[in-house]
Formats: structure tokens, sequence, C-alpha cells
């Protein structure tokens, strides 16, 4: 309850015309971001950090939430009217917004995506309200050999997730995350690795300029090389915007249940709001009375897609603020934001920011009501959005992506790494390996390396005291289960036994 | 060569793999800081060697599974890789070239033009190609755009452009 009521005063200490400002317009661009196939909400958060660097704390992290939120609800736009998901996260919303607008409700099913998505922002929310102060209490426990399975685990869940059909790649990705972060000084003894003699390299590779670079000019390439998307035109102007209560009502397990699942996805490190959306999307199939709906445009499908993608946003926030685990890619970026405005997120955020973690989901419950502000009512100005050529849009997204990185130190330097990254993160996603683990692998390098050295110095080289401490031995357990399961043969066996994964059970 | 293909994937096996084996040897031949002595559990090449080996047994598995048949990708997307050549070359051309080289805001209006009346020409039918109307529109775009960026960040954010 003491949280609760911390919450309300975090509103109120927001309620200001200049947060409001910020709210409004950091809000629409996420939305218009999120709207627009390519554009995605890590990238949108990414290039937005740069942006506002000259704006105070709070001010600079509620518009990065806003647009955090706004991104994650807006790829639904472009889900629904052009079957594409606006970011990966709203993938699973296609299945059943699209065909609802060739049966003439693309309004619609806008608005009760909005609805969902509102609602489902709001479980993440108070589920974030209530857990993560007492996940920071526990998290003040660990010691160098939890961090370690912590990061470990972070990846291992990540890769195991995030890689869908072949975990294999999820966990190349993650390695090589692990990788990048090991260039630069170490986080022990300042000593300088593999930058091969490049002097720009000592103070390691910057994650702004890696993400801008993977998931920015990435994106510019990906958008660029694939074809142009059909609009479903014509089909707003026969039906209602606002959902009828009597939907909503009908469908409140379904909504609980995907704001659950969602909130619980995102606490997960690296797992992120696709995941979120189609484990929804999954469970609601499975619970419906009308399932055989599901794919051909189903209101309830929908719903759950997108309660369940939004609610991963605060779950997300979760791990990220009490132990600077993100639980999503966006989340990572918001970690570094986190870093350059003077906060530390980890487990000592309780006692070093109380209030932080209030104001956060203040900030989220805000981009709440602007998502379903503009969500009920904007619903045509997104329609013009999706007409933007790409030819004149991805120019300037590139220009952003050089310009911003550029900006956080003012070194040429910063432009070849963004230029790098986005070449290699092109290749990847064009091989089906996951760009979250990757990025998460970057976040906790230095976690993991720190950690792992640290804890043989304090054991003085034995293994032991990483699998008989009682948070250690369950992450351990957590993660060999989890290696194992990923394991071919044993993913086989198990499929024979409980029928196809996830998304084939969806889609069947 | 698809870049989701078994093929690619064996390629992509070999490089890892490699990849892998420098960063073992790499950081087993870093220096162990004995001159400081440190505790040998801590020498920086620890993680590096890890990493490095578990990069290897991956991209081994990886091999061993791009040998294994495969169910099939689905349908092709429609791409063009003329279309990828093209976007990358103006990007390069922008950032590894020109920022830097020349002033920020004249670069970039060169390559907001540049990318946009290529593709707006080139995607065009013969017989409607874009006017004088299409390119004073380009044109001003683009100058408003990189006048108005450089302009954010010189003033507003007290960037020193490149």
């Amino acid at each position: 309850m003491d949280g609760l009521a911390q919450f309300v005063i975090a509103i109120g200490h927001l309620a200001t015309p200049e947060s409001l400002f910020h709210v409004a317009w950091a809000t629409l661009l996420g939305i218009i971001v999120g709207a627009l196939p390519g554009l995605t909400a890590t990238m949108g958060v990414a290039l937005l950090t740069t942006l506002t660097y000259s704006l105070d704390r709070d001010a600079a992290i509620l518009s990065l939430i806003c647009m955090y939120v706004g991104a994650i609800y807006g790829g639904s736009r472009s889900a629904i009217l052009l079957n594409i998901p606006g970011t990966p996260a709203s993938a699973a919303t296609t299945l059943d917004g699209y065909p609802l607008a060739r049966q003439g409700k693309a309004a619609y099913a806008m608005g009760l995506a909005t609805a969902g998505s509102a609602l489902g922002t709001l479980v993440g929310i108070l589920l974030l309200v209530l857990i993560a102060p007492p996940l920071a209490e526990i998290a003040l426990d660990f010691g160098s050999f939890e961090f370690f399975w912590l990061a470990v685990f972070g990846i291992v869940i990540s890769g195991q997730l995030a890689g869908g059909l072949s975990p294999l790649k999820g966990y190349i990705a993650g390695i090589l995350g692990l990788l990048v972060a090991m260039v630069g000084s170490d986080g022990i003894h300042a000593h300088v690795r593999f930058t091969l003699g490049v002097d720009a390299l000592n103070g390691g590779i910057g994650l702004i300029p890696a993400m801008v670079g993977a998931f920015g000019f990435a994106e510019v390439l990906t958008v660029m090389w694939r074809g142009k998307a059909a609009l479903v035109s014509g089909l707003l102007g026969s039906d209602r915007t606002i959902p009828r209560l009597l939907d909503l009502w009908r469908y409140k397990f379904t909504i609980a249940r995907s704001g659950i699942i969602g909130t619980l996805v995102g606490i997960i490190p690296g797992v992120g709001e696709d995941i979120g959306a189609w484990g929804s999307y999954a469970i609601a199939k499975k619970f419906s009375k009308e399932r055989d709906q599901f794919g051909k445009g189903s209101m309830e499908g929908l719903t759950a897609a997108e309660t369940g993608n939004s609610a991963v946003v605060p779950g997300a926030l979760i791990p990220a603020l009490t132990l600077a685990v993100p639980g999503s890619a966006p989340a990572a970026v918001l970690i570094a934001a986190l870093f350059i405005h003077g906060i530390r997120p980890g487990p000592m955020i309780m006692l070093e920011a109380p209030d932080f973690v209030y104001l956060v989901a203040a900030m989220l419950f805000f981009a709440t009501i602007a998502i379903t502000i503009y969500g009920l009512t904007l619903t045509r100005l997104f329609v013009l959005v999706l007409k933007v050529p790409r030819e004149w849009l991805m120019p300037v997204i590139f220009v952003l992506c050089v310009i911003g990185p550029y900006a956080l130190t003012q070194r040429i330097f910063e432009i070849w790494v963004m230029f790098a990254f986005g070449l290699i993160g092109f290749v990847l996603r064009q091989m089906n390996y996951p760009m979250a683990p990757l990025v998460l692998g970057i976040i906790l390098g230095d976690l993991l390396d720190k950690s792992l050295r640290r804890g043989l110095t304090l054991s003085n080289g034995e293994l032991d005291p990483f699998f008989t401490r009682p948070i250690s031995a369950v992450f351990a357990a957590i993660v060999i289960l989890s290696i194992v399961a990923g394991m071919p043969p044993v993913r086989r066996l198990a499929g024979r036994m409980f029928g196809s994964g996830m998304r084939r059970e969806v889609e069947r | 060569m698809r870049l989701d293909s078994p093929a690619a994937d064996r390629v992509t096996a070999l490089v890892l793999f490699l990849l892998g084996g420098a960063a073992t040897y790499g950081g087993f031949v870093m220096d162990r800081l004995e001159n400081r002595q440190i505790h040998p559990a801590s020498i920086p090449g620890l993680v590096p060697m890890i990493l490095g080996v578990m990069l290897m047994v991956c991209a081994a598995a990886l091999a061993w599974s791009a040998a294994r048949p495969r169910e099939g990708n689905g349908a092709a997307e429609t791409v063009s890789w003329s279309r990828f050549g093209v976007t990358l070359f103006w990007c390069a051309l922008y950032a590894l070239a020109a920022v830097g080289q020349l002033p920020f805001a004249p670069a970039t209006a060169i390559f907001i033009a540049g990318f946009t009346l290529w593709f707006i020409w080139t995607e065009s039918d013969r017989a409607a190609r874009p006017g004088l109307a299409t390119v004073l529109a380009v044109l001003a775009f683009s100058g408003a755009t990189a006048f108005g960026v450089a302009a954010l960040f010189r003033y507003g954010f007290l960037v020193r452009l490149p």
C-alpha cells in the first residue's frame, strides 16, 4: 500500500505543464516511429537518447519512456493496416488485426488495440510498483557469485527465447555481445584488451553508437532492401473507433491474464515485447471459446496480443531498475540513458533514489493516458504517416543515426562504430540471429567479467561458492536446465511429448 | 547464396570458430599482470578465453546443425540487392567520407537530396519521370532538414558539428 501511495505522489509530482508537454510530443513521436515499418522502439529510444542530453533528468527519462510506450503501441497501426508489424512486438497483432481491417473494421480494430495496450500497460505498472521494491531488497543480498549467474542467466534465457526455433543462434548472438564488451579497459585492473592498437577503443565500444547502428542503420538498409507494402485503404470510415465496454468486459480475463503474462515475460532479461505478445496470444487461444476465429479476425486475439506486448514495457523496467539487467532491448538503451543522467540502476536504487522507481511508474502512467487519447482520436493521422515514402524518410533517419552517436562524445570514431554495427546487425538479422541477446551481452559483459573474477578472487580460485550458495544454486540449475532443454534432441523429444512450439500452436 | 541458408550457416560457423579461436588465443597470451601481484584467478584474459571456447563450441554445433536437413524457410521475400547496394553506397559516402571533410549541413543536404532523388528517379516509370516540381520539393526538403538538424544540434544541444 505504501508503494501505491508513493506512486500517487509521483503522479502529482509529474503533473506539471512542462512534463505534460514532454509526454505529448514524445508519445506522439513514439507512435509515429512505431507505426512506420522498419523503425523499432529500440531505434526510437536510442535516437531520442541522443536528443535528450541537454534536458534535465526527469524530463529526459520521461521523454524516453513515452517514446518506448508509444512505439510499442504504434506498431499495431501498420500491423492492422499493412499486415506488417511496425515493430517486432506487433507481429502477433497482424494475425487478427489485418483480417479485421479487410472486413472493414480497421478503425474499430485500432480502437481495440488502443484499449488493450492501455490496459496491459496499467497491469504492468501495478506489478512494477508492487514487485520492484522487494526485488531490489532481495538483490541487496547478491554478491559477485550471484551477479555472475544473473548475467549468465540473462544471456542464456534471452538466447533461448529470442532465438525461437534456433536457440543456438541466440546463444551465439549473446556470446558475440559479451565479446564486444571485452574490448577496452577491463573493469578490475583497467588493463586494455583487444583494442588492436586503436586508442579510440581504450574506453570500450559505446552502447549508444552500437545500438543506433544495429537498430537504426540496419533498419534503414533492411527497409530499402525489401519491397514496398500495400496499405489497406478506404476501410476506416465505416466503423467506430472507441471500443464498446461490452467487448472489453467480455475479454476481462484475457486482458488480465495477458497483462500478467506480458509483465512476467518483461521481467525475464532480454526477452522482449514480441515474446510477450506471442505468449499472451497462444494462451488466449488455448482458453478462448472462439478459438476457431483466431487468425481470421478475432477481437479477443487482437486484444491479447496488444495487451501482452504493452505489459512487457513496465515488466522490462523491473529488472532494468532493480538489477541493471534489461528486460528488453529498448530497456537496455534506457539503462544507458539512466547512467548518462546520473541515475545508477541496480540493487542500490532503493537506497540511493527510492522515489525513482515510483517516478518511472508515474511516467508510464502518463504515457498510457497519452496513447489512449492519441489512439482514439488521431486514427486518420496515423494512416497518413504510413503513406510517407521510405525514400524521403530513410535518409533523414540515417542523418540522425550519424549525428546522434557523434553528439555523445563529439568523435568521428563513434560514427564508424555505428556504421560497422549497422552492417553487422543487418547481416546477423538476415541470418536469423536475434538482436536482443547481442545487446544484452554488450550490457552484461562487464558485470559478468567483474563478477566472475571477483568471485574467484574471494574464493581463492575455488568454484564451490558458485554452486553452493542458495541463490547461485537456483540460478545455476535454471541455466543448466535451459541449455539442456534447448538442445535439439531434447527439443524434439519435448515436441513429440507436448506438441509443437508456441508459435506453431498459434499458427495451427 | 541466401543469408538464411545452411550454406551460409556453414560459412558463418567457420568464421565464428576462427573468431572464438582468436579470442581464446588473445586471452591466453594477454598480460597476466604478475608484476602487479594480482590474484591469478583475476587475470584480464580469463573471461575472453572462456568466451572464445564457448564460441568455438557453438560454431561447431552450428556447423553440425547446418549439415542436417531442415524444414523449408517458407516463401522467399521480395528483396532487391541493387537497392541495398545503392543505399549502402550513399550511406557510406556520407558517413565515412563526407562527414568530417565537408561542413555538416551542406554534406547532409547533398546526401538527402541525392538519396531521395536517386530512388524517386530509378523507381518511377519511364513515362512518368519526376518533374521539376518534384525535384524542387526534394531540394527544399533536404535543405530544410539538413539545416534544421544542424541548427538543433549546434544551438540546441551545443554540439561542435563535424
